[in-house]
């Protein structure tokens, strides 16, 4: 399954990739795992995701093609 | 109503005098008059809100004005409010300005929150972000956030019902405020000039928005912006489930919370010095000096003997072992050194006697840049 990573701020130093191709995963934890092990400075920042424009507040199943959100919370003003 | 400063407005299909009297009616409360607040003030000014609150307890400083266009050099050293209320009054007299010089706290937000139909918070650290969202969420106040960082800005509208009666706060979207550190602020990332001045001006956009009525406003929304590629990515907010964090529920809770550093709690061993402290320090024998400000942040400090270790790479200067007893650390407002203070303070805990320099090297520039 293919999604489409949109990463913005600080997240977007951190990964790297506009798209992810993940084999047996179905759902945003399974998601965060491995965008975390693949790009582990991930693990030390806060950050929030969205599936398709809508946020995720508990485990969200991911389909085909699906653009996820890595939003970072941002202080400066 | 002055129909001829209004006029352009005025005579807006769907705008005309009712929406102008709403704005008159309105009673609108800007925290932070810096890169975000300028720009939201002086087009609310402009627009003919009826009350202005603005509250800020700092000083321009030259390293503003790349941004902060309401200010000019010679404004330098001077309090953001007074020369915001001076020049926003000149812009348009028939506006009720109140300045508060002050920070925003948990003691004094409550109060002047309780004077306002709408907030605005265009501060620049989580500490205040967090705590004005407690307390809007608290008071049920409309809360205009928007941040910066680097290229992007957020911008997003919290405590408003949508259509279907659903109301979010920041804490929505992150239930936890952020350790020290872990998102770079302003000072240490950088910003470019014009970025605030966008998403300060959509700040005011929202709150004509939200007064008058006309168009949709960006209620449980939050936009992102992006100026490389002027790319807009906004994504709906829904409440968190139950019992992801947890609201003050009254007056006695929201003074009892613990936003950190430089609102309210200050952890207890860090002493916040002021430069007549800092002098007699400098004496001790034991005592060292660090600036956690950027090599690239002015004023150069005339002082002797100090260390530069500034705060992108301070994490890793904790593994070192400082020998002196005394640690003194300063930034330009004092509130990177309280942290870095509080670092140093988790390694050494009352083994050393670790102070920070209250207001920084801003607030005492004569000091710092006077030859001795």
């Amino acid at each position: 399954m293919e999604i489409q990573l949109l990463s913005f701020g600080k997240i977007a130093e951190i990964i790297t990739v506009k798209h992810v191709n993940i084999e047996g995963i179905s759902d945003t934890d399974g998601l965060k795992s491995h965008l975390e092990a693949q790009f582990p400075e991930l693990k030390n920042v806060k950050y929030k995701l969205a599936v398709n424009k809508l946020i995720v507040q508990s485990n969200t199943s991911l389909t085909h093609h699906a653009t996820v959100a890595i939003m970072p919370p941002f202080s400066g003003g | 109503m002055d129909t001829e400063r209004y006029n352009r407005q005025l005579i807006l299909k769907g705008f005309g005098e009712t929406a102008q009297q709403k704005l008159a009616d309105a009673k609108v409360l800007i925290i932070g008059v810096g890169g975000l607040g300028c720009p939201a003030l002086q087009y609310l000014v402009a627009s003919g809100i009826g009350k202005i609150g603005m509250v800020d307890g700092d000083r321009v400083s030259l390293s503003n004005l790349h941004r902060q266009i309401l200010f000019t050099t010679a404004d330098v050293g001077k309090l953001k409010v007074e020369v915001a209320s001076k020049r926003l009054n000149e812009l348009n007299p028939q506006i009720g300005i109140e300045a508060y010089p002050n920070f925003i706290t948990q003691t004094n937000a409550l109060q002047i929150f309780s004077q306002y139909d709408l907030i605005i918070d265009g501060t620049d650290n989580f500490e205040s972000r967090y705590l004005i969202n407690d307390a809007c969420a608290l008071l049920q106040k409309p809360l205009i956030f928007a941040a910066v960082s680097g290229f992007e800005g957020q911008l997003a509208i919290f405590n408003i019902e949508d259509q279907n009666g659903v109301k979010t706060n920041y804490r929505d979207l992150f239930p936890i405020q952020p350790g020290k550190g872990e998102i770079p602020n302003c000072a240490e990332n950088g910003i470019l000039g014009v970025l605030p001045g966008i998403i300060g001006t959509m700040m005011a956009t929202e709150a004509i928005k939200l007064i008058t009525g006309i168009g949709e406003a960006l209620i449980n929304q939050i936009l992102n912006y992006n100026l490389l590629n002027q790319q807009v990515y906004t994504i709906t907010i829904t409440p968190s489930p139950n019992n992801t964090y947890k609201l003050p529920s009254n007056q006695n809770e929201f003074l009892n919370m613990n936003y950190g550093s430089n609102v309210q709690s200050k952890a207890k061993q860090v002493v916040e010095i002021d430069i007549d402290e800092f002098e007699n320090l400098q004496k001790k024998k034991s005592t060292l000096i660090i600036d956690v400000r950027e090599t690239y942040e002015v004023p150069v400090l005339n002082l002797s003997d100090y260390k530069q270790v500034p705060m992108s790479v301070f994490e890793s200067f904790l593994n070192q072992d400082i020998e002196q007893e005394n640690i003194v650390l300063l930034c330009q407002h004092g509130i990177r050194s309280l942290a870095a203070a509080e670092e140093l303070h988790e390694k050494y805990g009352d083994k050393k006697h670790i102070y920070s320099l209250k207001g920084g090297v801003i607030r005492w520039k004569k000091y710092f840049t006077t030859t001795p």
